[in-house]
């Protein structure tokens, strides 16, 4: 069994223990973080302090993160298989529409899909999606295309092996191929592959909640700036303005951190 | 010759699919429901919304398009767009996108010359923590923090400023492969015999080493673009620069949705010409892909 490398052990932690610090401070205690944050109150929401909405904004975006970057990773995959399943001219299509989704900014078709969730939701036809389900699903639907290239090639670099080559002549059918050669293969790469959609994913639902066309409740990092951006261009809001920030760097270098020193080892997998 | 083709048609097709897909998707959306309910749109957004997209009519599609040609209003009288203010818009993005490019290149150079310097000193982390720091910080932090010296002093313009920001995370992403690059470069043996056969280090640099680094920065052109692009509507919405980006979040807003396909597929146009452009400069200082065109 391979070690696993000590960046990726930090990068984990890091997301572990912000995970796990802005779940006790932002929801089980935040009254503990209300009475002792250093930074005061915040200029817009005068009844909540600073600490305790970045806190609890850091676990929805974490939260929005964690289960958009695993739907579109699940999204990506699934497209992948059923593409080098099917071949020919199917594959070529598919991966000209992956090719067109990726040429789009995530920000951009987030807001579109936003438009037209919202208008569903509004006339009725959500199918029970609050913002927090609209949010995961636009992201998910914006997030397919990475993964699903990613994994398509991979599987096809994979296939050009002998141990795949010997498979396949002894009778092994499409389906058992993925199932008991490619899929244990491509195990560790979807993990790398997870981590790095999780900061595209979080980086995108803090602009567009910025912007005030998600509405997260309770608010994720971004809506908290967005909301007030105003007050805290013209209050000097730095105080506000730098704990989010950092947060949010922390989160997207922990994933990073992970994501690029497991890719390496799948590599040379 | 054909692969180059096949390239630029790639390009291309994305402004086609992109006009199509957002349409469609806006024309069906229950918009058109006249209801007293707070979310529901008014009146006057649910006729320009049927009028604009002609919603039910063949070849409904164009309908946007014919009536920016003709120089009629897109939406509302209110909040809508003609095709003349929508290019005065665009041509303001693309002017600070542009400024914001030289500005990454400039960036990009100093990083570049900076991570070479500290790879071999103590300060080698900073070459690693400054990308993800770039990374991890949306647009609209920096200008957030930049903001209260634009509107209170003055003293910076608005538009130099969204560049300065945007300019911040792709200025440090080519920064990152140039460096990569030119030390994968410097270390050939080609360099070696270059610099040994006599020649000033400049021109090694000038003459042998940056055209072979030139097509990796040509490939991340393309995101880059999409990055400068995207990034300023975030800019333009913090410093209120009234330019495509403002206008496409605002559209979004207030559900102006035959202006949401206009500009999406405007935008998805933008990207089709940079990824022209960058395959025109290819042509020029590539010569692996002029081999391809023979």
């Amino acid at each position: 069994m391979r070690r696993i490398p000590v960046q990726a052990w930090v990068g984990l932690a890091l997301l572990g223990g912000l995970g796990v610090l802005s779940l006790l401070a932002g929801r089980v205690f935040p009254e503990v973080l209300a009475s002792t944050c250093p930074l005061g109150n915040d200029p817009t929401h005068p009844d909540r302090s600073v600490c305790e909405l970045a806190f609890g904004g850091l676990w929805v975006s974490l939260a929005i993160g964690l289960a958009a970057g695993g739907l579109s990773t699940g999204l990506g995959l699934l497209v992948a298989a059923v593409a080098r399943l099917t071949g020919g001219a199917v594959e070529r299509w598919v991966m000209r529409l992956a090719d067109a989704f990726f040429a789009l900014p995530d920000v951009l078709v987030v807001m579109v899909l936003q438009l037209a969730g919202q208008s569903l939701v509004d006339a009725g036809a959500g199918a029970g999606l609050g913002p927090f389900g609209l949010m995961v699903v636009s992201l998910a639907l914006v997030g397919w295309a990475g993964p699903a290239r990613v994994f398509r090639n991979r599987l096809d670099t994979l296939e050009g092996q002998e141990f795949v080559a010997a498979s396949r002549a002894l009778g092994g059918s499409g389906l058992h191929l993925l199932r008991v050669h490619l899929w244990p293969a491509l195990r560790p790469f979807v993990l790398a592959v997870f981590l790095s959609r999780l900061p595209a994913a979080i980086l995108a639902e803090s602009t567009v909640s910025f912007f005030g066309i998600a509405r997260m409740e309770p608010m994720s990092l971004g809506r908290y700036l967005g909301t007030s951006y105003v007050a805290l261009i013209y209050e000097g809001g730095t105080r506000v303005v730098i704990p989010a920030w950092m947060l949010l760097v922390l989160l997207v270098l922990g994933a990073s951190l992970a994501s690029q020193a497991l890719a390496p080892r799948t590599r040379q997998a | 010759m054909r692969q180059l083709l096949v390239r630029l048609g790639r390009q291309l097709a994305l402004v086609p699919i992109v006009a199509l897909a957002s349409y469609f998707l806006m024309a069906s959306l229950p918009l058109t429901t006249e209801d007293d309910s707070k979310r529901q749109v008014s009146p006057e957004l649910a006729a320009s919304y049927r009028r604009d997209l002609g919603v039910g009519e063949p070849l409904g599609f164009l309908r946007p398009w014919q009536k920016l040609f003709r120089g009629e209003r897109l939406g509302t009288s209110a909040q809508g767009v003609t095709g003349d203010e929508l290019l005065l818009k665009l041509s303001g993005s693309v002017g600070v996108g542009l400024v914001a490019l030289v500005l990454a290149l400039l960036w990009a150079l100093t990083f570049a010359l900076l991570k070479n310097r500290w790879r071999r000193g103590r300060l080698a982390l900073l070459g690693d923590v400054i990308p993800a720091m770039a990374f991890g910080t949306p647009v609209f932090i920096p200008a957030l923090l930049l903001a209260p010296s634009v509107v209170e002093r003055g003293s910076l313009l608005p538009e130099l400023s969204a560049a300065l920001v945007i300019s911040i995370w792709p200025g440090v992403f080519l920064g990152t492969l140039l460096g990569d690059a030119l030390e994968t470069e410097l270390a050939r043996d080609y360099v070696r015999t270059a610099a040994s056969k006599g020649l000033p280090p400049g021109v090694v640099l000038r003459r042998h080493v940056l055209p072979n680094v030139l097509p990796a920065l040509l490939d991340a052109i393309g995101p880059v673009a999409t990055a400068l692009l995207a990034g300023s509507f975030a800019a333009e919405r913090v410093f209120g620069l009234p330019y495509f980006g403002q206008l496409y979040v605002l559209a979004v807003l207030q559900k102006q949705v035959a202006v949401v396909v206009v500009a999406t597929t405007v935008f998805a146009s933008v990207l089709a010409v940079v990824g022209l452009a960058v395959e025109g400069v290819r042509l020029i200082v590539d010569p692996r892909a002029r081999e391809d065109r023979t």
